[in-house]
């Protein structure tokens, strides 16, 4: 799948407001000459032409103009946040922001209701977007990334392909792997954080002492299953992406093995292939082979054959 | 101030809507030819009438600058009057007037105002993908400093769907909302569809359960309220008195007009429920001397059903707030009591890219000049003709009116 949310590319104009954010602070401007707030950011007060304007830290305190609630994501790559919340919110300050709503249930959201901010991180860089959450949540808590990644090198053409076109899902079917996702470091610290969250905490993953004694491998390796979910940080360009379903639900795997060891500190990539893609009663069924290789290595340390059901 | 009505709509093309996979591919200069020529025998009369041009600038697909220039070379034309025009979905409307100013000001005396919108044969070197990268954000711009670019994509704001669900959640808290009077819209429009063999969705009738069974898109639209992107494209010429006199049937007078914009995302609105079609409104109602009662027929816009509600409200047809009620106590079809879009809309016709707003100032023409066949009005002098860019951005509205 694609994965290439767009990014905010700060500009001279602009970047207080984007610095500001990484501070977890909200800056925005305020004009001299006429009191009146400006956003988004320009070097023009759009109320009197002056080119009078301050920067100005405000508490980010907001009500909701409107919102929406997606049932097709607006870009395949927001797939993983869906249903989106897209709102618009007003400042105390009177400028409006296009933004997302987190960490609230849809029978939460009311129009006119309070918000706060939330320095939400995008990447593992310190980049932050605005988001919104309601005053009884914990914007802290919301504010962390669920998912590192890094962009993936290589751009591919997309092909769009509309889940009614027969042909054109059965032609993505290919001995040939896509090219190479990004990289993630399977580094110590990621393998004991896995061990607390599954409660698989046997030496051979834990104990870097024992293991480099006494381990055929020289050190601690990490969990098949960690190595297995990673996959999720690994953004792959397979050059296509359909279209016109409703919902993508991972459906589980047909094969699943962990023919070669992912010892700590290794870096690791992925790439897929598409191995069938049939029809089912409930919709269409493409199965993925998303193998996972330490750099360097042909021999992969995972094979998932993923398989996915588009309704 | 104003138009004096000296310039009038006097012929008209327009390819019928198609889906873009089996559509035929021509060169956007080869379907502006052919249009035009349609155009011409339609209004009865000669390549050599022509001296005016407007054209779209952006989608052209040969040229993204000198688009006039290289329209009047492959023509074969001698312009006093070209112009360019890029507002969306009101790129029809704001042809029109722009061309019976040029008229009225003694600058041409025939103006041809095309929009192609079929696709175009693919070069041997030309990417297959490209247009899928392009269409990815839905018109939104990627350009580095581009304010959407940084300030919307990021969060997934893109596109149109997004932002009329939020024009009309918005609605809904402030008047509230009923499902079934928004489906009725596309439904009444489905209904004269049945009427002209020309629309995408003649010989497929609609109900209102239909339209609130089909998906969700974005709260709370389903798809069926929701325009469906076709192949196509269309013409018109506008021309003087004199030019006028010597057409083939009866023209329509251009007597009003009237262009609002201030924003591309409806956010930075100063009221998302109070669009720019009322300001539009209001100057072309006033140019022409007349009020929303007065008009027998109205083409509105409808990329959207909340379109067609917010534009009833805002025009003036019923009082802020009233639209839901209004589509209720109203028969919207061309037989009934308040004839809106009896070529089915755009929602049933299909919406040929800019092209799409030019299938409501067709119909009003063709309604005008007695020739809309089945659905034709019993009476049609004055019809209302409205144009919606972007998602609610850049509107506009045209009086037109038979002699």
């Amino acid at each position: 799948m694609s994965n290439n949310k767009p990014m905010p590319v700060a500009t001279e104009i602009s970047a207080p407001f984007w610095e500001g954010l990484k501070a977890e602070r909200l800056l925005i401007q305020q004009c001299e000459h006429c009191s009146h707030w400006v956003f988004y950011p320009r070097r023009h007060c759009p109320a009197c032409f002056t080119h009078a304007l301050t920067w100005r830290e405000v508490s980010g305190g907001a009500t909701l103009y409107s919102f929406t609630v997606t049932r097709i994501a607006t870009l395949p790559d927001f797939a993983d946040e869906m249903p989106q919340m897209l709102a618009v919110v007003e400042l105390d300050q009177g400028v409006r922001i296009n933004t997302n709503l987190v960490g609230l249930d849809e029978s939460e959201v009311k129009i006119g209701m309070r918000l706060q901010p939330v320095f939400a991180e995008v990447d593992g860089k310190g980049n932050r977007l605005l988001r919104f959450t309601g005053l009884d949540k914990d914007a802290d808590a919301l504010k962390t990334l669920r998912v590192v990644e890094q962009p993936v090198a290589a751009a591919v053409a997309v092909r769009q392909i509309a889940l009614d076109d027969e042909a054109g899902l059965q032609a993505l079917v290919s001995d040939q792997f896509s090219p190479w996702s990004n990289q993630v470091v399977v580094d110590q610290a990621l393998i004991d954080t896995f061990a607390q969250l599954s409660g698989d905490d046997y030496w051979i993953h834990t104990d870097p002492e024992r293991a480099r004694k006494q381990s055929p491998f020289g050190g601690t390796i990490a969990h098949g299953a960690l190595v297995q979910i990673l996959q999720s940080r690994m953004k792959l360009n397979l050059g296509y992406e359909i279209t016109g379903f409703s919902n993508m639900i991972n459906y589980g795997s047909d094969r699943l093995r962990f023919p070669a060891p992912v010892p700590a500190g290794s870096t690791i990539h992925a790439r897929a292939r598409v191995k069938k893609v049939e029809r089912v009663k409930s919709g269409t069924q493409l199965t993925l082979e998303l193998n996972t290789h330490v750099l360097g290595s042909e021999r992969p340390s995972v094979i998932n054959e993923l398989v996915i059901l588009y309704m | 101030m104003g138009l004096k009505g000296h310039a009038a709509i006097v012929g008209s093309a327009q390819y019928k809507p198609e889906k873009y996979a089996t559509a035929p591919r021509m060169f956007h200069l080869e379907q502006v030819a052919d249009l035009a020529a349609q155009a011409l025998q339609d209004a009865g009369l000669q390549a050599s009438d022509l001296d005016g041009l407007v054209i779209n600038g952006p989608q052209f697909h040969e040229a993204s600058v000198f688009v006039p220039a290289m329209a009047a070379e492959y023509l074969g034309l001698r312009l006093n009057f070209a112009e360019v025009v890029d507002l969306g979905g009101c790129t029809s409307v704001g042809m029109v007037w722009r061309a019976a100013a040029a008229i009225e000001l003694g600058l041409c005396q025939a103006v041809l105002c095309v929009l192609p919108a079929r696709m175009a044969p693919m070069g041997p070197d030309e990417d297959a993908s490209w247009m899928a990268r392009a269409m990815r954000f839905g018109g939104h711009s990627t350009a580095f400093g581009a304010p959407e670019a940084e300030f919307d994509l990021p969060y997934g704001h893109m596109g149109q769907n997004t932002g009329y669900a939020m024009i009309a959640q918005r609605y809904a808290a402030q008047y509230g909302y009923d499902p079934r009077a928004m489906a009725k819209i596309a439904v009444d429009q489905r209904t004269n569809a049945q009427f002209n063999p020309q629309a995408m969705f003649y010989g497929q009738p609609l109900t209102i359960e239909q339209v609130l069974a089909s998906k969700k898109v974005a709260d709370p639209l389903h798809v069926l309220e929701i325009v469906m992107p076709v192949a196509g494209g269309a013409a018109m010429i506008i021309a003087s008195k004199e030019v006028a006199a010597r057409a083939r049937k009866r023209p329509s007078w251009i007597t009003g007009f009237g262009e609002h914009l201030a924003f591309k995302s409806p956010s930075y609105a100063a009221d998302m429920l109070h669009t720019p079609i009322g300001p539009a409104s209001r100057r072309a109602f006033e140019m022409a001397g007349l009020k929303p009662g007065d008009v027998d027929a109205a083409q509105i816009y409808d990329c959207y059903t909340i379109t067609a509600l917010l534009t009833l409200e805002d025009a003036g047809f019923c009082a802020k707030g009233e639209g839901m009620s209004f589509v209720r106590e109203h028969d919207l079809t061309w037989r009934g009591d308040f004839p809106m879009n009896t070529h089915g809309g755009q929602l049933s016709f299909g919406q040929a890219g800019s092209a799409g707003g030019m299938s409501q100032v067709i119909e009003a023409v063709t309604q005008i000049a007695g020739e809309a066949g089945e659905r034709q009005l019993k009476r049609c002098d004055t019809v209302y003709v409205s144009g919606t860019g972007g998602v609610m951005s850049e509107q506009g509205a045209l009086i037109l009116q038979g002699a």
